[in-house]
């Protein structure tokens, strides 16, 4: 019995990882790098902040790199405890004022002051008393005064192009809001006007590489097509203003990003504006966000998304089909829980129980080929596809990662298992003590002097 | 672009080809684990045709009116255990072996005797024409016969029986025939493979010993009795399919059997059946009712010598 229900899993899986490989590699035939669009759509870059004086720079470095010129950026400090106010001020020379108006439309912690650069007219900061992410994320929303907000997290830069793709992607009507393509800033030499791909790094690292280009450049992709994204990554999203407020803003819990997503799949089932809706993945608009360097950020890290992700889940799974549609409650129950979580809880198992059932090995070699084979295939695909999405390796680097792949899928993706099963018990252990966002403490922090605001430099 | 569609076939045609060489690799074994071992389907057969041919060829022997068989034994066995691998499983409460269980040393020795003293082991084909009178066969003539298709016949007894140049008849619950073979365990209630049948179909000729029904009652009484003649009917058809429709010969579980079931097999076409009443055989014995003499467990040799009617002094 127990062996039909793997096995039931096993062709779920496959059959999920067939589409992702085969979708990907068909739709994405050109090089496609995008299209620039003249007439500009107002946009708002709300970023929060706390304690994020360690990297708050590099962020800012990206807003001044970019190629656009309709937008405004909001910096929201969730009143933070570091310097992160008092860097911000050195940089831009904040003024408080009193122009910036709220939509008052979202509930949000009190508003200590309002700012506003003297040297960089479009940025603007807001001071707010702590209410964690989705709070400062409510209140950069109400002073948005945009069409499209953007969410971006203070530790990650954006392209100097992504703007323009985010502009270029919502001229269609139906899409409310979109994903952008978060890279591994490691995984980059170079200036961030012209930043090379590179593999030359650690093993944590380049795991987390492959893993967020096939999450991105497959999982997504497809996803686009089905119309069933069920997470618009914090780090980098767009929405419709109005989509926010209509879905009433961010609920205060650790996953808000996932939240604010399936929400947005509610409005469009329930709500008939929304009817034609559309949630997209946007390939051209980059950002680059640093990535945990040792296991123990990496854990911690992956513990929190696992106790959003079922947080989420539980919250959601009366709306399941009622009000999410079918597409998105689809992947939701058989992609990212069956496949993604509930199974990560017998896969530790498998081998147990073929151990103990004498003639299993075989099956449990097979499961084990296929699944072994499949990573292989989605690797490579995943190559070709960012190749031709303008993501080119040199020839030394190509090999490196080609070499990587399956070394990968037999070593660094159990860890996978580990995070997905420790953080579902962990969860459910303590419930009540975890919703404190905290900030992953960046082991390789760089110095605030050597930062300068030029363009060029990254 | 073209050139990408290209690479985009060619690269899905040599994983979908790569994909489906794994699978089928990988088919058997999984197959086979997910197989449920309990019961062989009713739909499908042993495929046993090829390899069972000889069965049909019957011999015309050469004998001179004196050397006539008048009458023949047919043995029955049921399993045949080495000495070394006996266990609990083998003992009764009485420590004594079950008497249906007869060590490989002693079946050898029968068997060595019986060559000694000259016998042929005939068909089932060639004993239905003795005894229709339609065939004279050689005075020391004997049938063999195992009952239920256990494993050890065809690792222990098929052996012996191929080196003496001998041939056996082979009673088959059909549905405990596994699909898939494993390991040998004369420990255990272990029956034949469908391997087993192929890799021994040289020395036994398999027939029918119903699909399913080697059971009792509630009350003790046997189905083949005690259940409605139409799931008689049903179980030994099954059996008939899973040994490609062969109806040459069928054995009632326990020996026991009633009027409706030999119109039954009459019905089916079996040519003829088997009890377990000891007695010989001779020509005009009921065709449905041929008797057969049990070798029991530790049978000592002039015993064994005594139900075949071979004197002491005679070899
Ligand atoms: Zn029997």
């Amino acid at each position: 019995m127990l062996l039909k229900i793997t096995l039931v899993l096993f062709i779920f899986f496959i059959c999920f990882q067939l589409l992702y490989i085969l979708y990907p590699l068909y739709a994405v035939n050109k090089t496609n790098k995008g299209t620039r669009l003249k007439r500009e759509k107002g946009i708002s870059v709300v970023i929060p902040a706390y304690n994020e004086e360690a990297i708050i720079l590099n962020c800012l470095q990206g807003i001044i790199n970019l190629n656009y010129n309709n937008y405004e950026i909001i910096f929201v400090n969730d009143g933070s405890q570091d310097k992160t106010l008092q860097i911000l001020n050195d940089q831009l020379d904040l003024r408080p004022t009193f122009k910036k108006l709220p939509a008052v439309k979202i509930p949000h912690q009190e508003i200590k002051d309002i700012y506003h650069s003297e040297l960089f007219p479009k940025i603007y900061l807001i001071d707010k008393v702590n209410g964690g992410k989705a709070d400062a994320l409510n209140a950069g929303i109400e002073y948005a005064a945009k069409e499209i907000v953007v969410t971006l997290d203070a530790d990650s830069i954006l392209d100097p192009d992504s703007l323009s793709a985010i502009n270029s992607s919502f001229e269609d009507k139906n899409i409310i809001a979109a994903g952008g393509l978060v890279q591994i800033q490691q995984g980059f030499r170079g200036s961030i006007l012209k930043p090379r791909p590179t593999f030359k790094l650690r093993g944590l690292v380049r795991y987390q590489i492959i893993q967020y280009l096939t999450s991105f450049y497959l999982h997504k992709f497809t996803q686009a097509k089905l119309n069933s994204i069920t997470v618009i990554a914090g780090a980098f999203g767009a929405f419709r203003k109005q989509a926010l407020f209509d879905a009433n803003g961010y609920r205060k819990t650790v996953g808000e990003d996932m939240d604010i997503t399936l929400k947005i799949h509610k409005l469009m089932k329930t709500n008939n504006r929304y009817k034609k809706g559309k949630l997209t993945f946007i390939p051209q608009a980059i950002c680059y966000t640093q990535c945990p360097e040792t296991f123990k950020d990496l854990y911690n890290q992956r513990i929190r998304w696992q106790k959003a992700f079922i947080d989420c889940i539980l919250h959601f799974k009366k709306s399941l089909f009622r009000h999410l549609g079918f597409s998105a409650s689809f992947f939701l129950i058989f992609d990212s829980f069956l496949l993604g979580t509930l199974s990560a809880f017998p896969t530790i198992l498998i081998p147990i129980t073929l151990l103990i059932y004498i003639n299993g090995y075989m099956v449990a070699a097979a499961l084990f080929t296929v699944a072994i084979f499949l990573a292989i295939y989605q690797g490579i695909v995943m190559v070709i596809v960012g190749a031709r999405f303008g993501m080119n390796y040199s020839g030394r680097q190509l090999l490196k990662v080609l070499l990587f792949i399956p070394f990968e899928a037999i070593t660094y993706r159990l860890l996978g298992l580990l995070f997905v099963t420790t953080g579902t018990i962990l969860y459910f252990k303590n419930k009540n003590s975890w919703y404190v966002s905290k900030r992953i403490k960046h082991s390789q922090q760089p110095t605030v002097s050597k930062i300068s605001l030029n363009k060029n430099t990254i | 672009m073209l050139r990408n569609h290209l690479f985009n076939i060619f690269f899905t045609l040599i994983f979908f080809g790569l994909f489906s060489l794994i699978i089928s690799f990988y088919y058997d074994d999984v197959s086979r684990a997910l197989y449920d071992p309990a019961i062989f389907p009713t739909d499908k057969s042993f495929d046993l045709q090829a390899c069972q041919s000889w069965r049909d060829d019957t011999r015309q022997f050469v004998v001179s009116n004196e050397n006539k068989a008048k009458q023949i034994t047919v043995l029955m066995y049921h399993r045949v255990i080495p000495e070394d691998q006996l266990n609990d499983t083998h003992v009764q409460a009485n420590g004594d072996l079950f008497s249906t269980i007869i060590l490989k040393s002693e079946f050898d020795e029968q068997m060595q005797i019986l060559q000694d003293a000259g016998y042929t082991t005939l068909t089932l084909k060639e004993l239905e024409l003795f005894i229709q009178g339609n065939l004279d066969v050689p005075e020391r003539s004997i049938v063999l016969t195992f009952d239920d298709g256990f494993k050890d016949n065809a690792i222990e007894a098929a052996p012996v029986l191929r080196d003496h140049g001998f041939t056996a008849a082979n009673f088959v619950i059909t549905g405990a025939v596994n699909m898939y073979d494993s390991a040998y365990k004369p420990g255990e209630y272990q029956y034949f493979s469908v391997d087993d049948l192929h890799n021994t179909c040289d020395v036994f000729e398999f027939e029918s010993h119903t699909y399913n029904f080697h059971k009792r009652m509630e009350d003790n009484t046997p189905y083949l009795i005690g259940k409605p003649d139409k799931l008689v009917q049903e179980d030994l058809e099954a059996s008939i399919v899973n040994l490609d429709g062969n109806t040459q010969a069928f054995a009632s579980p326990y020996g026991a059997f009633d009027k409706e079931n030999i119109q039954l097999f009459k019905q089916l076409d079996f040519n003829m059946a088997f009890t377990v009443i000891p007695g010989t055989v001779k020509q005009g014995t009921d065709i449905y009712q041929v008797p057969r003499k049990e070798v029991l467990a530790n049978e000592r040799i002039q015993d064994f010598k005594e139900k075949i009617g071979l004197q002491d002094g005679d070899t």
